[in-house]
């Protein structure tokens, strides 16, 4: 009787380790997987058919520069990266104070929050010449370009998060007399954590655009500059290596802002709002 | 929009809470009585603070001397703006096809993988993870690599903006062709509908308002991917003529020509919108 027992038992222990396992498999080893087939299929495509290095080069070339000469991409994803966490930082930063500030009346928003929305319609990144313009050649032009770049959607989404605390806490912290300041410290502005952190994963992104794109029209120094030269040098294998670098530094910042959204959410222990975010 | 990042940072529902306002405040001047104050403020308020800040940036120009080459007067933009306007159409046009050629393609494009994912469990698995991952990677950086393979002229730019605007239509799509009511499906079935008749009469037009809020996405980042391509290699379009500008330090014909790409934004944003409220209508649901 007992070896039957734990017969059943561990057989369902086993069905559910193995459900785990293909669970495992569908959601990451399948996409995983495809993408190490594209990586072996354009490593034989580039043996097989001698095609140039110039043009496309092998993923062992690409390989070949990364590990080969690591330090002149290091020192250049250096500065790369500072301009993309400062500029974010600032953007972050100055979209929740504003967002903060429209908000603290109905008549300061409608005014402002709809030429908001109008400049997210526009192409923002054609403005980068003209802050090349007034901040001259180098940093500060690349950190203005990508605030201007990423400050809209933090100010977009913070807006929308911070009106859209339920009404009935707000009203029970009004019957409780607590202050406004109070209320927004205490109710509106948790409420908006997840739409703040949707807005910054979007901020983020585009920080990095703008910061690359102000490097590949400035080229003085970092990634973008590193891409711009080695193509115009034909050398392909070493602008696959920066963009791999690129890559990495967006997913590792993408992952450190959802990281931070984890704890948050913990601090504050509530879950998404019902309808879900932006 | 549930649960759905997008790149858009809330354009879409913004948009979207300003037409249904709009909305409001027109519908009443149908009826007898005209739109009391209240009723015309959010369309007011926005207008006259833009009026406000133009205003204030014409006075600060005139009494604080600033120099036309850092920040010139609107007057100074809108005189430069009337003499360069058929330098500014002439570099408008490259720019626009270009965007309107790069969006029909990833939308086509983008649809149909939508389509292939849908009907696939193995290539959603396969490849849906890979589409996010992209959105969220800079594709910015990938555009000389455009250039070296296809050239510095239009090809490359076109090609260029429709990688990057691709994603969202994809991602989008095979989110709303996912959201088909089931049971309706089951209905087709149980009817002897084929796949193809039931994908062309339930889950398409089920997921057509998805499909349009990522196209809304799309044609925005169709523009910025052609004017970052111009900025790159170009020797026609609006953004080699702002690149050019800049070069000579001309920052009356930057605005001015900024002016025209906004307008250009703006309305092929808003030729989606309507397509979409036309569609809605006489698709009539929800």
């Amino acid at each position: 009787m007992a070896v039957a027992q734990d017969t059943i038992l561990t057989s369902t222990r086993l069905a559910g380790i193995s459900e785990t396992v293909v669970h495992f498999g569908r959601t990451i080893g399948l996409p995983a997987g495809f993408a190490v087939f594209s990586v072996i299929a354009w490593e034989l495509l580039c043996r097989i058919t001698h095609i140039s290095p110039e043009l496309l080069p092998a993923p062992s070339a690409v390989w070949d520069v990364l590990s080969g000469n690591p330090r002149i991409l290091i020192e250049q994803a250096l500065p790369t990266t500072i301009e993309i966490v400062v500029s974010f930082a600032i953007a972050t930063t100055i979209g929740v104070l504003l967002a903060t500030g429209i908000c603290s009346s109905a008549a300061i928003r409608e005014a402002i929050y709809p030429n908001i929305v109008m400049f997210q319609v526009i192409p923002k990144i054609a403005l980068a010449p003209l802050f090349i313009v007034w901040l001259g050649v180098g940093g500060k032009s690349i950190v203005t370009v990508g605030v201007f770049i990423a400050f809209f959607p933090m100010v977009v989404s913070t807006a929308t998060g911070l009106v859209s605390a339920k009404p009935d806490v707000l009203q029970l912290c009004r019957s409780l007399t607590a202050s406004e300041w109070q209320s927004f410290l205490l109710v509106r502005f948790p409420y908006a954590m997840p739409y703040i952190f949707a807005g910054m994963k979007v901020g983020v992104t585009m920080a990095m655009i703008g910061v690359i794109v102000g490097e590949f029209i400035t080229a003085q120094a970092g990634l973008g500059y590193i891409i711009m030269f080695a193509s115009s040098a034909g050398e392909t294998a070493t602008v696959l290596a920066a963009i791999v670098v690129l890559c990495g530094i967006g997913l590792v910042l993408y992952g450190l802002v959802g990281a931070g959204e984890l704890l948050v959410q913990r601090w504050f222990g509530g879950e998404l709002p019902a309808g879900g975010v932006i | 929009m549930a649960g759905r990042r997008s790149d858009d940072g809330g354009v879409v529902m913004a948009v979207d809470t300003i037409a249904s306002r709009a909305g409001t405040v027109l519908a009443p001047i149908g009826a007898v009585t005209p739109p009391t104050l209240r009723q015309l403020r959010p369309m007011i308020l926005p207008v006259a603070a833009a009026g406000a800040v133009l205003a204030i940036w014409q006075m600060a120009c005139v009494l604080a001397h600033i120099p036309p080459v850092i920040l010139p007067p609107p007057s100074q933009i809108a005189a430069e703006f009337w003499r360069i306007l058929p330098v500014l159409l002439h570099q408008a046009v490259p720019t626009t096809l270009d965007s309107l050629t790069a969006f029909a393609l990833a939308c086509a494009l983008g649809i149909v993988l939508a389509m292939a994912i849908t009907y696939s469990p193995l290539a959603r698995d396969m490849l849906f993870p890979n589409l996010v991952l992209f959105q969220i990677i800079p594709k910015v950086a990938l555009a000389p690599l455009f250039v070296v393979w296809l050239g510095i002229s239009s090809e490359s730019r076109v090609a260029f903006s429709a990688f990057t605007c691709f994603f969202p239509v994809v991602i989008s799509a095979v989110v709303g062709f996912a959201s088909a009511d089931t049971s309706t499906l089951r209905l087709c079935k149980s009817l002897t509908a084929s796949d193809w008749q039931s994908f062309l009469l339930v889950r398409f037009p089920y997921a057509l308002p998805a499909i349009f809020s990522g196209m809304k996405i799309a044609m925005t980042m169709a523009v910025i991917g052609v004017i970052i391509g111009e900025f790159i290699s170009a020797k026609a379009g609006l953004g080699f003529y702002i690149l050019y500008a800049s070069s000579r330090m001309d920052t009356a014909a930057i605005f001015a020509a900024l002016f025209v790409l906004c307008m250009i934004g703006v309305t092929l944003f808003g030729a989606v919108a309507l397509a979409e409220r036309y569609v809605r209508q006489h698709y009539g649901r929800r």
